[in-house]
Formats: structure tokens, C-alpha cells, sequence
């Protein structure tokens, strides 16, 4: 039996994540995997960020994290999403070459001191006597541990579908976890059945690309991570092309082949990931369905069809991609295939991610019910720093609403009962205003450096931006005499009153950007990034500051904390539902409380004064 | 900044004191605005001048400066006269500069959140609670605001669609979507906009519903004031005689005229006078005016085309009648005779002024100064959101949606941010 602080079960993105923040905050870690091809393997698509993805990198990022780190180092082309819609929303997002990126984590993973990865597939976990873990292996190893962080992703009992081959296997044919199921059950863990799909795989030499319109990186992205120095310009192209009425046709006529129609499927799918039959069927109006062709890798000419998921029989599926537009003759290198696979419901867990009946038990990413790799990375590095924490009796580490996606992520997923896995949206932040991507750095650096994970380098260049632009926000209230700022006004068609305007005021003009002001000798020496950011923050701060007053004020309910040990079957005056639900969830303040579905304002009145006689007593 | 939220703090109905109290970082600045002088130091209760817009009232002040208050905030209570009229003209003052009316149990819940449960007189609260829950229940009494939830629904239904369309076109950049135009957003939510500004109209006549009209009956001595009273009322409620100043005081009396309840204030007769008593009675003549729904000013001489000095809406009677030789001069007043007792067409013609029959073929009236309160915000939101559609980018614009959506959401409960992303899922085919 060989003894760690933290043993870290699976090395998808949570598990990397988690592994590498606990080793690196001096708990030696070990990282199991049932494979060690499937180290940060990129099992759907080939793509990094998104909308509110890509702010969760980012903040992976700010804490110490790696994922943005290792995206940058394979990206193969970057888009900034959402240009025109608004600084809130701005989305960072990169096609990365999957082959790279799982090779990049996994020597940076063997080069982190304390941290071991080992092949090898857990089948039990025990409770020893001291309350320390023993995880078996499927070779019957045993490890100790103080504590225990699971990212078993989508392998937990996973059955592949595709028509009527059901098989009992892991994405891409990676065998899965048949085992450990049951030793959670054991523990008392409920598990529900959650489903999810990708599409196939294609040759690209055998597209028709004059059918298809090319789509390219941009060239003036930042990287994801802010240390990175540069990115390359576009590697590679992407390729849009629509699906045609044959498709339609195709997959009406052979819907009762469909599983997830015919009754095989019995997992809870997400309704923002639906396969190519699903979305035909739902929408039957809608003429053609948007294809974007994908590259996974420079090493490979395999292409992703982002857009056809589907888990039709094959031959159906040969059927479906040659309707496509430029697909006619596409040879399919990997069929696509749904995937069904057991996960906990998270409710369970507190915003350490932490088991509430099992302290030092901690889950991240797709077991939670989750979707998508950076929602799991986001968990990961949460679960990780927490698991050290834990070992080492320090306090535990949160995240919030108000500062970060991966805090609205964690207090989602253990508040409200979701039925289908959780994907990361803006429309899921209420404080959208402040969660930018631009100023991850400026929320959570100086989180990540009291935790220990943001090392000097990273520090001292937060810092230098931080004092940049302190001192460009004092400038900004600089007095221009209209003599100096009237051409750049003509110019931009901005309305000229014969008084001084201040830089702050003169930004402010829907038209005048930082970057002009600067070309009036203002602002001198101050980076790019910052006069994105100070530009952001006079434009909006009217909007912003809004946002903040809502968060002072929510923030008291927040601080109200509830004891563990209430019965909430007994406060009179409660609803049924609400003590049911309250006594389920155990929410850790009011402010949690408020926001789990079925409890009332009323409800919270009520509590609030229950809490008040006992406070008396 | 927080909310500063104002409230009755006494029994509601009549009584000699009446406290309001108002609470929030801002409770000391409006304060200021209408009471005068305003006390120099916290904790001390200073007689004063409290000016709203239809009357002067005398009455005391006192503030508490935070955390040393009940709430832990800065606290501003006014001491002035009971009687549901006045209370209502104090708080309606603190809202036009700024309050908003607080919801059931909020001083308290703010004592808890500020940390002052000792003081928290919490079996207060879940009585108040008890109490919304149980008239509730009388789905009669309710109809009026279960039609008005449905009402709102239906304008949070047409906002979730336009907020939907936004917020898919946000999280979605990559998909077909049709984006959401300028225009086609405006003319939603200026439909819905035209439907709030519906329901706050009928406000005026949901304060009738509730609470009636009050009707203050004032002219010189010895029109015949108290007889049309008791007229009025069917009863001899008020002593009448021939002597110059009988009545002395105010007396209020209420009788139900085609279900409307109307409240009639009998008033001292106007007049110089040396006498201290009768003097405080001319003063209440007065402020029974000011506040009053509407004024009754009768006169006995049939030449009479003087005004009474209000700003209140008024009717001009000519009294007895049964004793003119000639018609009375004006055509618009009314004609009637005390003595005779045939007094209807006065409870006829506010009827009509109130335009009170329309309330049995009112769909909804709002009755409640809360739901009130949210239309009016959300009624300055949408404005805000209708420009924010040609002046902003779509984050913003989208947040200025949501929070009209979530405004209406507290006269009906529900703003849950689920229905959103529901309502994204089943209107739009999105995903990989």
C-alpha cells in the first residue's frame, strides 16, 4: 500500500486540473487514469472557450491554473466571438490540435514535482478507520489518502450507442469504469444517468471545399492565458457548410431507427447539444441546419462536423453526412456515436465541492452532471486547491457569484437540481457586466496568489498591469481644451461644445475609443490590454455600477450563514415543499437558500426569522 | 445604496398618532427635503412642519443615524396625526423623493441582515405573513390581484420572448440566428410598456374600490353643512342648530352608495374668529380639504360664485334650495335642499366624477401601493430599455430587459433564471 495526501481518480480537464493544483500546493498526488492516452484527450470537439467558456479559462488562468496555458500552446486558430454585442459578452475561443494538447498536459503533468500519474482503474474506494481513503485498482494495487478528488468524467458505467450497437465502452473506444459505480452507491451516493453525443469524423481530402465557405482565425486575439507572450496566426481553416432538405428527408424516413426515438436510450440528454435528428425533429420548420467542419489536428487530416451528432445506425449516418452540402463524397473515419454514463447529483456536494457526508471525498467535472471541458477544468482546479486545503486543515477556498463563472457554475450545480447536463452560459450570470474576460486577471489574481498557486512571474505581471492602469484611471481625469480634441471629434463625428471635456468624458462618446485618445498624446505608455480595459470601464460605468450596488446588496444575504444542523422539517410556517427541498439541499446561506427552486421570498421571511428567535435564545 | 423603504408602522385605520417610518442609506436625504426644521442630532424628536403636497401637517421627526437604529440603517420616523388620508399623503411624499414602499416584514428582515436580531420582534413578522397568506386564500377578496398576476404574466411572457432572442443571440454568436432588430424589440416592448401604463391608470380607481372617496364637506357657517350630513347619511349623526359654529371639529362618516364606500367630512364653518377652539376648528376645515378626494363647498346664497381655496377638485352646492326664488347663478354646480332630504344627486355626480361604475366592468384595478410601486419602476425601466435598444450594445440592452422582466417578477413571484434559458431551448434550434 503506498501512501499519498491526495489521490485524484481520472485525468480528464478536471483531473488534470485538480492534480496539478494539489501537487503544486504540496500534497503529493497521485493521478489515476484508465488509460493514459485519455490524459486532457479532447473527446468531442477540437475547440477550446466559447461564450462563457472562455471566461472560465480565463479564470482557470488568473488562479494558477493550466488550461489556458496548454491552449495556447496548441492552438491552431483563435476567434474573438460576440465583437459588437458588448464587453460583457466578448468570448475568447480557440480550435486547438487535440493531439497536442493531450501530449503538452501530460509532460507537463510528469514534470510536476509531487505528482505521479499512474495507469490503472479504480474499482473500490474505503473509508479507513482514521477516516483516510484506500482506492483499489482493477489490478488490485491499493493506495492511501487523506483525501480523494473524482473526475471520472463520462466512464462510470458508459455504454457508446450507435443504432442498435450498444457497447459497453468509454468515448472513442477508451474502455470505461464498470466498477466504481457501485462503490459510490455503497457510500450512499445517489446516481443518475446522463447522456451526451459527437459527431463523426471525416477525411478532409475527401470534402468539396469549394461548397463550403472558409472560416480563419483572426489575427489581433490576446491568448487565453496572461502569461502567455503570443499565439500563432491561423494553422489551420475551418469550413462552414448546412445540412439540405434531403438530410431532412433521410432522417424522417428513418427515424424509428433513431435510439434516442426508438426507446435505447434512456439517459437525460442536453437540450443544447442535440444531435442532428433531434434538432430536425424539434425544428421541423427550419430549412437547413449550420455544419462547421473542425480540424483536430496538424498531425492527422481527420475532421470534427460540429453540428451532427448523432447516434443513428451507421449506414444511416453515411446517409445523413453525404447530404450535406460538400460532404456528397465524405469518406467517415469515425462514426458518430451517444454516450450514456452514470454521475452524482451534485446537490450533494458543498461549494468546496466536497461531499457533505463524506468530508475529504471532493468531485469535479462531468460525474457532477456538467458538460464541456472547461466547465470540468473550472471544477478541477476548485476541487484541487480544496482538497489541499483540506489536508492541510486550512480554511476552505470558494468562489462567488459576483467574481467569477466557475463560482456561478459550482453554486448551480450543488443548488438546483439540474435534469440534464450543465452547460455554462452568460445568460447564467447575473452579474454579467463584471465577469469579463478582460478582467479575469484583476478578479481572481490576487485570490490565487493567497491560495499559492499564482507564482512571481505571473504576480509581478498582474501587478504592473494593476498599477497601469491605476495610474491611467487617475489621467483619465485629465481636462482636454476643445482646440486639442475638435479634429479627432470632426473626424469621428462626434458633436464639438466649446467647453474642456476630461478623457473620461470623452470616452464616453459612443464613437471615440481609448486608442484615438492616445493618438492626442495622452494615456502615453500604457499597453493595449489596458486601454481595452479602462476603455470598457468608462463606457459601461454607468451599467456597471448598477451591477455592483445589486451585488452589495445581495452580498447581506450571502453572509447570512445557516447552520448545518437545522431541522427544517420542524420551523413552522415554512412550506412543505421548501422543507423538503431545504432539508435536501442544506443550502449554506440565505443567499443560496433564496435560489433553490420551489423555496419562496416568503420562505425566506421565515427563515430569516427563525433564525432571529434562535439568535435571542 | 440600498433601498430606503418606508412603511405605516402603527395600526392602519384610525387613531390620534400614527407613526411612519422609513429606512434605508438615503432615508436622512429625503427626509430633509420636506420636514422642517429637520432635528440637528440623531435620537432627539423635534416638532416641525412636514409639507406634502396637498397639506402642511404638523408633526414630529426623529432620525437615528446608522448602525444605531432598529434596522441598522439610517432610520427617519414621522410622529403626525392617524387617519388613513394623512398617513397616505406622508408616505406617498417620501415615495416621490425616492422610498419605496416596503414589503411585508422588511424593517425586520433588515434587523436581521444588519445584524440586530436581538431586537427582532420575529413572531410580528410570521403573524404579517400569516396574515397575506390567509386573506390570500379569500379568493374573493383577492380577485382584483390574482387577475392582475395573470395580467403580469402575460407581459413577463412577451418580455421573455424579446430577452430570449437577445440572450440566444449572445450565447449563441455562432449560430444562424436571426438577430434581434432594433425596431422589431422596440415595438414589443413598447407594447408592453402601453399595457403598464394601463394598469398604473387604474390605480386611481382602485383606490376608490378599496378604500372609497373621500368627500370633505366645508363652506361658510351656517350653510347647512352637518344637516346635508346627515342627509347624506340617512342619519341625524351630527348636531344641527341655528347658532353660528355648532360644529367645531371634524366629523367623519361613512355611507355606501352603489358599493362604494364614501367617506364624508363634516367641517367647521369658515370664518374669522377669535375664538382659540373655533380657530383649530377652521384649521381642520381646512386640511380636511386639502386631503380629501374631493370637496363639497355649499353655500346658501344663490349668488355665490366664490371658489374654495384648494388645490383639491371641488363642487360647488347651493343649499336650501326649498328658500331661492330665482335659479342660482352657476349652471355647473348642484341644486339641493337638505331640509327635503332628496340629496342622491350629490352622491350621483362624484360617482360619475370618479367614473366608479366602471369598476364592476374593470377587468383588474390595482388596489395595492406595493404592486403600484413595482408598475411604476418597471415603467421607468422599460423607457430606459426602449432607448437603451438604439444606443446600446446587446448586453446591455439585454440586462436592461431583464430587469423590467424581474421588476414585474415581484408582483408575481416568479423570476426564476431558468425560464430563460428554458424558453431559449424551446424557441431556438442551437448546439453542436
Amino acid at each position: 500500500m503506498k501512501d499519498f495526501d491526495v489521490i485524484v481518480i481520472g485525468a480528464g480537464h478536471a483531473g488534470c486540473e485538480a492534480a496539478l493544483a494539489s501537487a503544486r500546493l504540496g500534497c503529493s498526488t497521485l493521478l489515476l487514469a484508465t488509460n493514459l492516452d485519455t490524459v486532457a484527450f479532447l473527446a468531442c470537439n477540437p475547440s477550446i472557450g466559447g461564450t462563457a467558456k472562455g471566461q472560465i479559462v480565463k479564470e482557470i488562468d488568473a488562479l494558477g491554473g493550466e488550461m489556458a496555458i496548454n491552449a495556447d500552446k496548441s492552438i491552431l486558430q483563435m476567434r474573438m466571438l460576440n465583437r459588437g454585442k458588448g464587453p460583457a459578452v466578448y468570448s475568447p475561443r480557440a480550435q486547438v490540435d487535440k493531439n497536442v494538447y493531450h501530449s503538452v498536459m501530460k509532460q507537463t503533468i510528469e514534470n510536476t514535482p509531487n505528482l505521479y500519474l499512474r495507469q490503472g482503474e479504480a474499482v473500490n474506494i474505503d473509508i479507513k478507520q482514521n477516516g483516510e481513503f484506500s482506492v483499489t485498482t482493477a489490478v488490485n494495487l491499493q493506495y492511501s489518502a487523506k483525501a480523494v478528488v473524482l473526475c471520472c468524467g463520462v466512464y462510470l458505467r458508459s455504454k457508446t450507442i450507435v443504432g442498435k450497437c450498444i457497447r459497453e465502452s468509454g468515448p472513442n473506444g477508451f474502455a470505461n469504469a464498470q466498477y466504481l459505480s457501485d462503490s459510490l452507491q455503497k457510500l450512499g451516493f445517489t446516481l443518475r444517468r446522463f447522456k451526451t453525443g459527437t459527431p463523426a469524423r471525416v477525411r478532409m481530402k475527401s470534402i468539396d471545399l469549394q461548397k463550403t465557405s472558409e472560416q480563419c482565425g483572426e489575427a489581433d486575439v490576446r491568448p487565453f492565458s496572461y502569461v502567455t507572450k503570443s499565439i500563432p496566426a491561423t494553422k489551420r481553416s475551418c469550413y462552414l457548410t448546412y445540412s439540405t432538405e434531403k438530410t431532412k428527408e433521410i432522417i424522417l424516413q428513418n427515424k424509428h431507427l433513431a435510439p434516442i426515438y426508438n426507446g435505447s436510450i434512456n439517459g437525460t440528454g442536453p437540450r443544447y447539444c442535440p444531435s442532428i435528428e433531434d434538432k430536425v425533429v424539434r425544428f421541423a420548420d427550419k430549412e437547413r441546419h449550420q455544419i462547421f467542419l473542425e480540424p483536430e489536428s496538424e498531425d492527422t487530416c481527420e475532421f470534427y462536423v460540429q453540428g451532427a451528432s448523432s447516434s443513428m445506425p451507421a449506414e444511416v449516418q453515411e446517409q445523413i453526412y453525404h447530404s450535406i452540402e460538400g460532404l456528397e463524397n465524405v469518406e467517415i473515419m469515425r462514426d458518430a456515436y451517444a454516450i450514456e454514463y452514470d454521475c452524482i447529483d451534485a446537490t450533494e456536494l458543498d461549494a468546496t465541492l466536497m461531499s457533505k457526508k463524506i468530508k475529504g471525498m471532493f468531485f469535479a467535472g462531468q460525474i457532477n452532471g456538467t458538460s464541456g471541458y472547461e466547465e470540468a477544468a473550472g471544477q478541477g482546479i476548485v476541487a484541487g486547491i480544496n482538497a489541499e486545503r483540506f489536508v492541510h486543515k486550512k480554511s476552505p477556498f470558494t468562489l462567488r457569484r459576483d467574481n467569477s463563472y466557475i463560482g456561478v457554475l459550482i453554486d448551480d450545480i450543488t443548488t438546483k437540481e439540474t435534469v440534464e447536463p450543465y452547460r455554462m452560459m452568460t445568460s447564467r450570470a447575473e452579474y454579467r457586466l463584471v465577469l469579463r474576460q478582460d478582467n479575469a486577471d484583476m478578479r481572481l489574481t490576487e485570490l490565487g496568489r493567497e491560495i499559492g498557486l499564482v507564482d512571481d512571474t505571473r504576480y509581478e505581471k498582474f501587478l504592473y498591469k494593476k498599477q497601469q492602469i491605476e495610474t491611467a484611471t487617475k489621467e483619465l481625469f485629465t481636462v482636454v481644451s476643445p482646440k486639442i480634441y475638435s479634429p479627432l471629434f470632426d473626424r469621428k463625428n462626434e458633436v464639438v461644445n466649446n467647453a474642456g471635456l476630461t478623457l473620461d468624458e470623452m470616452l464616453r462618446r459612443p464613437n471615440i475609443t481609448a486608442k484615438d485618445i492616445q493618438t492626442l498624446g495622452y494615456l502615453k505608455n500604457v499597453t493595449d490590454e489596458v486601454l481595452e480595459e479602462i476603455e470598457i470601464e468608462s463606457k459601461y460605468r454607468g451599467y456597471i455600477e448598477k451591477e455592483k450596488a445589486v451585488i452589495a446588496q445581495a452580498a447581506k444575504l450571502e453572509n447570512k450563514a445557516l447552520p448545518a444542523k437545522i431541522d427544517y422539517m420542524s420551523i413552522d410556517g415554512l412550506r412543505i415543499e421548501a422543507r423538503q427541498k431545504l432539508n435536501k439541499i442544506r443550502p449554506a446561506n440565505l443567499g443560496q437558500a433564496g435560489r433553490i427552486s420551489g423555496v419562496s421570498p416568503a420562505d425566506i421571511q421565515i427563515l430569516i426569522v427563525y433564525l432571529a428567535q434562535r439568535g435571542s435564545k | 445604496m440600498n433601498t430606503t423603504i418606508v412603511a405605516l408602522s402603527t395600526a392602519r385605520g384610525r387613531s390620534a398618532i400614527a407613526v411612519v417610518r422609513m429606512s434605508g442609506d438615503d432615508a436622512i436625504n429625503i427626509a430633509k427635503k420636506f420636514f422642517e426644521p429637520f432635528p440637528k442630532n440623531p435620537n432627539m424628536l423635534k416638532v416641525g412642519v412636514l409639507h406634502t403636497e396637498r397639506f402642511d401637517e404638523h408633526a414630529m421627526c426623529v432620525y437615528f443615524s446608522a448602525p444605531h437604529s432598529y434596522t441598522g440603517e439610517n432610520t427617519v420616523e414621522f410622529h403626525c396625526h392617524g387617519g388613513t388620508a394623512v398617513c397616505q399623503a406622508v408616505i406617498e411624499q417620501c415615495i416621490k423623493n425616492g422610498a419605496v414602499p416596503a414589503q411585508n416584514g422588511e424593517f425586520s428582515k433588515r434587523a436581521f441582515i444588519n445584524g440586530k436580531q436581538n431586537l427582532t420582534n420575529a413572531e410580528g413578522i410570521i403573524e404579517m405573513i400569516d396574515a397575506e397568506t390567509a386573506s390570500a386564500a379569500k379568493a374573493g377578496a383577492n380577485l382584483l390581484e390574482n387577475k392582475l398576476g395573470k395580467k403580469v404574466i402575460d407581459l413577463q411572457n412577451v418580455l421573455l420572448d424579446t430577452l430570449s432572442a437577445c440572450e440566444a443571440a449572445l450565447d449563441y454568436p455562432e449560430e444562424d440566428l436571426e438577430l434581434p432588430t432594433v425596431a422589431g424589440t422596440q415595438i414589443k416592448l413598447k407594447e408592453v410598456e402601453k399595457e403598464i401604463q394601463n394598469l398604473i391608470s387604474t390605480a386611481t380607481l382602485g383606490k376608490v374600490a378599496k378604500y372609497g372617496i373621500n368627500v370633505a364637506i366645508v363652506g361658510a357657517p351656517n350653510v347647512g353643512k352637518s344637516s346635508l350630513l346627515n342627509a347624506l347619511l340617512g342619519t341625524e349623526r351630527a348636531i344641527v342648530s341655528d347658532i353660528q359654529g355648532t360644529t367645531r371639529d371634524t366629523l367623519s362618516e361613512s355611507v355606501n352608495y352603489k358599493d362604494i364606500k364614501f367617506n364624508f367630512i363634516d367641517t367647521a364653518g369658515i370664518r374669522e374668529s377669535s375664538d382659540v377652539v373655533e380657530q383649530e376648528g377652521v384649521r381642520r376645515a381646512q386640511k380636511a380639504a386639502d386631503s380629501a378626494d374631493v370637496v363639497l363647498h355649499i353655500t346658501d346664497n344663490p349668488t355665490d360664485r366664490s371658489v374654495y381655496p384648494t388645490v383639491r377638485p371641488q363642487i360647488r352646492v347651493f343649499n336650501k334650495s326649498d328658500l331661492f326664488v330665482e335659479p342660482p347663478c352657476c349652471a355647473d354646480s348642484l341644486i339641493v335642499s337638505a331640509k327635503s332630504g332628496n340629496v342622491d344627486i350629490i352622491k350621483s355626480t362624484i360617482y360619475e366624477m370618479f367614473s366608479a361604475g366602471e369598476i364592476e366592468n374593470s377587468d383588474l384595478l390595482i388596489t395595492n401601493e406595493r404592486h403600484l410601486s413595482c408598475l411604476n419602476q418597471a415603467k421607468n425601466q422599460i423607457e430606459q430599455a426602449i432607448a437603451s435598444c438604439s444606443n446600446s450594445t446587446l448586453d446591455i440592452v439585454s440586462s436592461a430587459i431583464k430587469q423590467v422582466w424581474e421588476t414585474l417578477g415581484e408582483i408575481t413571484g416568479s423570476t426564476a433564471q431558468e425560464d430563460i434559458i428554458d424558453r431559449i431551448y424551446s424557441k431556438f434550434c442551437l448546439g453542436k
